[in-house]
């Protein structure tokens, strides 16, 4: 093990590169690009024994992933805003067809307008495309996490996306604990495998009528939920090398905690900071951090928010004429009533550990009682 | 030359009687043979296939969706190389639909690329699989549901070939069902090529063409002698004029397809023009990087 200093794009391609990709299909956009830039240049360094496909487009990427995949190799893609909306038919096509591939997505505003700052809107909107999905908070955390995924990908059959708020996470340059060998016991193990065979000659897709289509997406639901217990497993074996645990939710602060500030991304790092300042002034509160947003972690969630009197929520992603999305998903899993939401720092807007001490307080103190939207003008 | 026996394709297929693209892929995979994985978007093929548990092509099918044709192949080839599987050939199999409009960017991709792997269009000339709606390879003067009559297509087909052809790639190929030995000739010639391969086959279609289901073969066979559909090839950028038109009277093809019923006379007389005018183009390619 050695230490570099990534930003996560950066930890994300280093990972890539020791994980013994077959194929990378991918077509820039910022702030991806760094992801791919890397690599292609691990390829050409000789560094990486990977074929690259340069696509014409975001679309093209997940199809030659696609067909990639279901010939049995393993294969990366990295995309962000735009590119992955753009992806949006063919990201229910992978999953559909049990295809384990990884992406990387850089969160970063939808237009219009024009912004390429962070926010989840982008990868939430692709909530129900059957995709698990990763929200790294740090460039230590897209590393590992990216491990994770093609064991975990590869042995539910499932294609699995980690998130990275844009700059925030993605260019934000931090000491990174790099592998050497150590990891290849853990990553060499390949479950990928061929769906379309020459000796064994079948049809991938076909219609469906509705007797078929169903018990289909039954066993497809299945699948991706069988991906909470996997997780913890894989996790087991991944501690054992890198001594550092992941699991589908983190928590931070106190155990019994009045206020519970919920976030998922770089809001998680900030709030590590809201956490001690709130402690440090005799208010018992904890941070609960969503790692893993699909498949839903609710048990986890349930044992987490125990004995808490109120939780704040917040969301860097909004749904249109709803409110925060994380926020409604837990609402909407453990139907509880003590939630407050919060949207906030849409577009690449600062979220500060002020803001969200100020917002935690009021929520404990009744003061919030509705959902709102931090803003507090320029 | 004899065609091979060995059947790949199954025979209880679904498509409808005298279906040219069946017919088509009956005949491409006995010039591939069963070393062959096939990627097939949304199109009439979908069907013909079979429903779900049936794979009558008798060889892997990937079906996608309608615009990655070209992609999804190129990513099957990318694995099959670092699997050191060479042997194996990858087919992209898609209507005119999926190649002339919504997957031409994908195809141009692959083609500027040069992924090793051959793209067939099978044109039937309109979206058959939803029921007759024109396309960019729909001709000009004929009917379909979203151009009625006395609105019927005003635009020439799209000449694909030559957007093909400017991409640079190793074969490009014409070919039609009525003339069997050499569309299998083509297809065992762009499998012995490395790079991308374009295949273009005619495909007439009785329901949406509006003929009698016997007629395919004499309708490929007059598309190609009036001078409506021509037989060449591009290799390695060299044009070769495979079968020189007639120049039979148009209209006896146009008049045994119901497609053409409401054609009025100034759209049969636009068709001659295009006819004429892409066959002057094609003899000075022929001539000048022949
Ligand atoms: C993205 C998308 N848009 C539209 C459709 C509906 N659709 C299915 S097949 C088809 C037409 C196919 O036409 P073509 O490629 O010419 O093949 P054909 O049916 O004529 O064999 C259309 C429009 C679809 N499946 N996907
Ligand atoms: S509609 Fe035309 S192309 Fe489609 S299966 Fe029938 S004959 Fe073949
Ligand atoms: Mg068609």
């Amino acid at each position: 093990m050695k230490r570099l200093v990534l930003g996560g794009n950066d930890a994300v391609a280093y990972a890539v590169k020791q994980s013994h990709v077959d194929v990378v299909s991918a077509y820039p956009i910022t702030p991806q690009t760094s992801i791919i830039e890397k690599i292609a240049s691990f390829i050409a360094n000789g560094e990486m024994r990977t074929r690259f496909i340069k696509v014409e487009s975001e679309h093209s990427a997940m199809a030659a992933a696609i067909g990639a995949s279901a010939t049995g190799g393993r294969v990366f893609t990295a995309t962000s805003s735009q590119g992955l909306l753009y992806m949006h038919e063919v990201l229910h096509w992978a999953a559909g067809a049990s295809l384990p591939i990884v992406m990387a997505n850089a969160n970063r505003a939808v237009a219009p307008p024009w912004s390429i700052w962070a926010e989840q809107t982008d990868s939430l909107s692709q909530r129900d495309t059957g995709w698990i999905q990763f929200y790294a908070s740090n460039s230590q955390e897209t590393y590992d996490l990216l491990f994770l995924s093609f064991r975990l990908a590869e042995r539910v059959k499932n294609p699995v996306m980690v998130c990275m708020d844009g700059f925030l996470v993605t260019h934000t340059k931090e000491p990174v604990a790099v592998f050497g060998d150590e990891i290849e016991e853990f990553i060499s193990v390949k479950e990928t495998r061929p769906l379309l065979d020459v000796e064994k000659p079948e049809a991938i897709g076909a219609l469906a009528f509705p007797q078929d289509y169903m018990p289909v997406k039954i066993e497809q639901h299945k699948r991706i939920s069988s991906a909470l217990a996997e997780f913890k497993t894989l996790s087991d074996q991944f501690e054992r090398i890198s001594s550092r645990r992941y699991d589908p939710i983190y928590t931070y602060g106190e155990e019994n905690a009045d206020i519970v500030i919920v976030a998922m991304g770089s809001n998680a790092e900030t709030a590590h900071l809201a956490i001690d300042l709130l402690n440090k002034e005799g208010i018992k509160a904890k941070l609960v951090k969503i790692v893993m947003f699909r498949p839903f972690p609710k048990d986890e969630l349930i044992k987490a928010f125990e004995g808490a009197k109120k939780i704040a929520v917040f969301d860097r992603n909004i749904s249109m004429g709803k409110g925060g999305i994380t926020k409604d998903e837990i609402v909407g899993a453990l139907g509880i009533n003590n939630v407050v939401g919060i949207v906030c720092g849409l577009g690449g807007v600062d979220v500060t550990e002020n803001d969200m001490v100020k917002v935690a307080k009021d929520v404990l103190d009744g003061k919030i009682q509705e959902d709102m939207i931090l803003w507090g003008g320029r | 030359m004899i065609i091979p026996k060995e059947e790949i394709m199954k025979s209880n297929h679904l498509a409808c009687p005298g279906c040219g693209a069946a017919l088509a892929m009956r005949l491409a995979l006995k010039a591939l043979g069963k070393k062959t994985i096939v990627v097939i978007p949304a199109c009439c093929w979908t069907i013909i296939n079979g429903t779900w548990g049936n794979n009558f092509a008798g060889v892997p099918v990937f079906h996608t969706a309608f615009a990655t044709t070209a992609a999804v192949a190129a990513g099957i080839k990318a694995t099959l190389e670092m699997q050191g599987k060479d042997d194996i050939t990858v087919m992209g199999w898609a209507g005119d639909g999926g190649t002339f409009d919504i997957g031409l960017q994908a195809l141009s991709g692959a083609a500027e690329r040069n992924d090793d792997i051959i793209y067939v269009c099978y044109d039937n000339e309109a979206y058959m699989n939803t029921g007759i709606q024109r396309s960019s390879a729909t001709p000009i003067g004929a009917e379909t549901t979203t151009t009625p009559s006395p609105i019927v297509k005003d635009r020439p087909k799209k000449d694909l070939m030559e957007i093909v052809a400017a991409h640079d790639v190793p074969y490009i190929a014409s070919a039609t069902v009525a003339y069997p030995t050499d569309l299998i000739k083509k297809f065992q010639k762009a499998k012995s090529k490395k790079g991308f391969k374009f295949i273009h086959i005619l495909s007439p279609c009785p329901p949406g063409h509006k003929f009698p289901e016997d007629k395919t073969i004499e309708i490929s066979k007059l598309a190609v002698e009036t001078g409506v559909f021509l037989l060449y090839e591009i290799e390695d950028g060299k044009y070769r004029i495979n079968k020189k038109p007639k120049f039979k009277d148009l209209d006896e093809y146009l008049d045994i397809q119901g497609r053409f019923r409401n054609t009025p006379k100034e759209q049969r007389e636009a068709l001659k023009e295009a006819i004429k005018r892409r066959w002057e183009k094609l003899l000075v390619k022929a001539e000048h990087f022949g």
